[in-house]
């Protein structure tokens, strides 16, 4: 196995056009500033729970591959109840933790399971599949 | 709280079955998936075998078996069966606009995949540039099925630790015997309700729990409180389900079933702390968030620069694949949560139930721990021990005792409790006087009208600020304090006429506990409701220096508050669970004193299933131990992928002519993974320091 490979055949320069290197360097600046937009910059969007009668604020979310939406706002100092329902057969979306709750939920195939929350301060509050590969993130604000 | 939380016939036993079962199918899964990558990896690297070694033919390999064809045909499944999850794992991370390890290890397979896809397909325009065609599918092999034994690793640790639940819920028989007409009926226990009378016969399981209401015996707890010796059980006691009877025969009366038995309780606080993170865990996520597009960042820069130095495109391919998959932090993501779950599994089989990961992390930061005296360093079981007439006092000695048990015997106060069973002891005569107008003062005493005549029973302080003259009682109050002995006053209006001493007997667990906490470095303080000298005298006994004494249960939160801001915390404050609760609740971590039965589990951080106090300190140092364990496992996971970083990128090539092969990196990463597992295995042998504890 070549642990620390010598530099024989691998290790040969080549000319390159000024070009192509330039390009090269630019297209790699490039996509560095985007991703480092994309992963770490500030991004709207997400879905807001609605309102139903006794100040309950609900939302359905689809478990099939991942959480739809996977990003969810409520507001602050209200219950909510959030209801999965799951169609993907994949074991690992069997289950929902949410960590800062305490709670995981688990969810049976093709059905809707449901998990009531108390009111909570605002804040940024992520859930994760059981084996933490698949997340969404729950938005108080 | 699951909408679908079981109805009152339903166990969670259930519940848990049906995710065990799911839980059980992903293993398989996972396992043949382990399987198949490892058998198709060997083949990949048997046929990369010539290569690798520089050869352009093997004597005894086929000429077919080390095409780049074949490779293709062997890594293909490895990548989109084996390893499917982690695209679509990045896939759905993306979408989030999130990064994780799974981002970094498709991208770096992704990436090794396609160009050596390219070269397969295209080799004549490497061939051209003066470069090797080489391929690179046993890396993307190799790196899959390590990332993929580290996942089935962490499988197997969940595994294990539900393992702890499973148990726990094996022990519930599946019928009971429940008198039914007089006649005993075996039903099973789903059937059976509260208020059902059930027989239990020697050498069997208690189904549920109840009340003993006919007959006594010996019960063996150990499986859920973990202490080890038999508990005497006669009519009035509290049984609980899943306990096994030893000896005797007895009839219990249920009392709770389904899912608010103490046992599926435990069950759930044990999920519901192993389904929390702690501080560490969260400062992890947050890091790995930054951490994943920082190193996407490195990749894409050391690319570009090896590309810009050699003009080779393969070289600085074989760099960018390198950085991605050394900094993986997989093993980071298992570091906090396999730890957590070994320690909060054995937790629960020492009869130590931590309610979150927090309180396992706090627990072992602890500087000063608060122990209340009555209960919890005590039995909780007062006796009277001296009763006295004062001079100066009128009543004849039946009198009193009838007023005082009259009077007592309204109050639920345990000393209370101990005054009227004595007084009652000492009468002739059952009926005792009404009383009207009673009113209990926390911390002081009680009073009531009985017959025209104003009674007051209460602490002599309590008298003191009556305004009425106690000076001739001090040197019998001081005498009965000096032994230990709180010390209730009669006075019937306005005379002093009796006094009651009452012991309440340390249990036997107390001083080595105390003992092994102050080993553990911890500042020990005892609370006391008690009178001052009384309290020194139990805690001397026991081996405490510092007392809190004559706190009236309101104010025992402020004591604990008071401590933390004088900058004594994190503060521990253990207590039996009830009226100790705000106390518990302010305390950094609420330790309760479950007497087994106690609903009260809920209101603490920690509760101890048995009343013994040596739960204390192997609850401290199982928590020690568990974020010891975690520190170990962020270094493993750090280490690696830190120091990898830098070699990985080719700063050392134009020094040494190093380069790090991307297998390796994958060797690297993967190899931390298996240090943190199996670091965090290590707390399996966790066995508290053993205390000579008889139980009490």
């Amino acid at each position: 196995m070549q642990i620390l490979a010598a530099a024989a055949p691998l290790w040969r320069t080549i000319d390159q056009p000024v070009a192509l290197k330039g390009l090269v360097a630019i297209v790699g600046l490039l996509l560095i500033a985007w991703q480092l937009w994309w992963f770490l910059g500030r991004h709207g969007g997400g879905v807001a729970a609605r309102q139903s009668e006794a100040g309950l604020q609900e939302i359905t979310i689809l478990v099939d591959g991942g959480y739809a939406p996977s990003r969810i706002k409520v507001k602050a100092g209200q219950p909510m109840r959030l209801a999965f329902h799951r169609v993907d057969p994949s074991s690992c979306l069997a289950q929902v933790i949410f960590p800062d709750f305490h709670k995981s939920l688990d969810l049976p195939l093709d059905a809707t399971t449901s998990l009531e929350l108390p009111p909570t301060k605002a804040g940024v509050y992520p859930f994760h599949c059981g084996m933490n590969m698949v997340r969404g993130v729950l938005e108080v604000e | 709280m699951s909408a679908r939380s079981p109805g009152p016939a339903e166990g969670p036993a259930v519940l848990v079955d049906g995710m065990e079962r799911e839980l059980a199918r992903e293993r398989t899964l996972l396992r043949r998936k382990v399987s198949v990558a490892a058998v198709l990896t060997v083949l990949v690297m048997g046929s990369s075998l010539p290569h690798m070694l520089g050869l352009h033919s093997l004597p005894l390999l086929p000429f077919w078996f080390t095409s780049p064809w074949t490779q293709l045909i062997l890594t293909t499944p490895v990548l989109f069966w084996c390893g499917r999850d982690f695209f679509t794992g990045a896939v759905s991370a993306f979408r989030q606009h999130f990064a994780d390890m799974n981002t970094l290890v498709a991208a770096g397979t992704g990436i090794a995949y396609l160009t050596s896809l390219f070269t397969t397909l295209f080799p004549q325009v490497l061939i051209a540039e003066g470069l090797p065609a080489d391929v690179y599918y046993e890396t993307v092999a190799v790196i899959l099925t390590l990332v993929l034994l580290g996942r089935l690793l962490e499988a197997r640790a969940r595994g294990q630790t539900s393992e702890a639940i499973r148990r726990l819920l094996q022990l519930q028989p599946p019928s009971a015997r429940v008198l039914r007409d007089g006649q005993p009926v075996e039903v099973p226990v789903s059937m059976v309700v509260v208020g059902d009378l059930v027989q239990v016969r020697p050498g069997e399981k208690i189904p549920v729990d109840g009340e003993v209401s006919e007959g006594s015996s010996w019960v063996e707890e150990s499986m859920l409180t973990g202490e080890p010796t038999p508990v005497a059980k006669a009519a009035g006691d509290a049984v609980i389900g899943a306990s096994m009877n030893r000896s005797g025969s007895f009839t219990f009366r249920v009392s709770r079933v389904g899912a608010d038995t103490v046992l599926a309780q435990i069950v759930e606080l044990v999920r519901q702390a192993q389904s929390s993170r702690t501080q560490v865990q969260r400062l992890a996520d947050q890091v790995v968030g930054w951490f994943v597009p920082v190193v996407i960042a490195l990749a894409i820069a050391a690319f570009v620069v090896w590309f810009l130095i050699s003009g080779n495109p393969v070289l600085a391919m074989l760099f960018l694949v390198s950085v991605l998959v050394i900094a993986c932090p997989c093993a980071l993501g298992l570091a906090t949560p396999t730890s957590i779950m070994v320690a909060s599994g054995k937790g629960a089989e020492n009869g130590l139930i931590f309610r979150s990961a927090e309180a396992l992390e706090t627990a072992g930061k602890l500087r000063t721990i608060v122990l209340d005296k009555t209960g919890t360093l005590t039995r909780g079981q007062p006796e009277v021990t001296d009763f006295e007439r004062l001079a100066g006092g009128v009543l004849p000695a039946d009198t009193l005792l009838a007023l005082t048990a009259a009077l007592e015997s309204r109050s639920e106060h345990p000393l209370a409790e101990a005054i009227t069973t004595y007084a009652r002891s000492q009468l002739k005569d059952s009926e005792l006087p009404a009383v009207e107008d009673f009113e209990a003062v926390a911390g002081r005493g009680v009073q009531g009208a009985i017959g025209g005549q104003q009674v007051r029973v209460g602490t002599p302080r309590w008298f003191d600020e009556l305004g009425i003259n106690t000076a001739s009682l001090k040197p019998l109050v001081e005498r009965l304090e000096v032994a230990a002995r709180s010390v209730a006053v009669v006075v019937v209006d306005g005379r002093l006429e009796g006094c009651f001493g009452v012991a309440d007997p340390l249990k036997s667990s107390s001083a080595a506990a105390v003992a092994g906490l102050r080993r553990l470095g911890l500042h020990v303080v005892m609370l006391s409701g008690d009178a001052r000298r009384t309290a020194e005298v139990v805690a001397a006994q026991v081996g405490i220096e510092r007392v809190i004494a004559e706190v009236r249960p309101a104010d025992k939160a402020s004591v604990i508050r008071k401590l933390q801001e004088q900058g004594e915390g994190p503060v521990a404050m253990v207590g039996d669970g009830i009226n100790d609760s705000p106390a518990l609740a302010q305390a950094d971590v609420g330790i309760a004193m479950g007497t087994g039965t106690d609903v009260a589990i809920a209101a603490s951080d920690i509760t101890l299933i048995s009343g013994n106090l040596a739960g204390v300190p192997a609850a401290i140092e199982l928590s020690r131990a568990a974020m010891a364990n975690i520190r170990q496992n962020l270094f493993f996971a750090f280490a690696y992928n830190v120091a990898g970083i830098p070699i990985a990128a080719g700063l050392l090539f134009p020094l040494t002519g190093w380069l790090l092969n991307p297998m390796i990196a994958g060797a690297a990463m993967a190899f931390s993974s298996v240090s943190v597992v199996s670091n965090a295995l290590r707390l399996r042998n966790f066995r508290p320091a053993r205390l000579p504890l008889p139980t009490t």
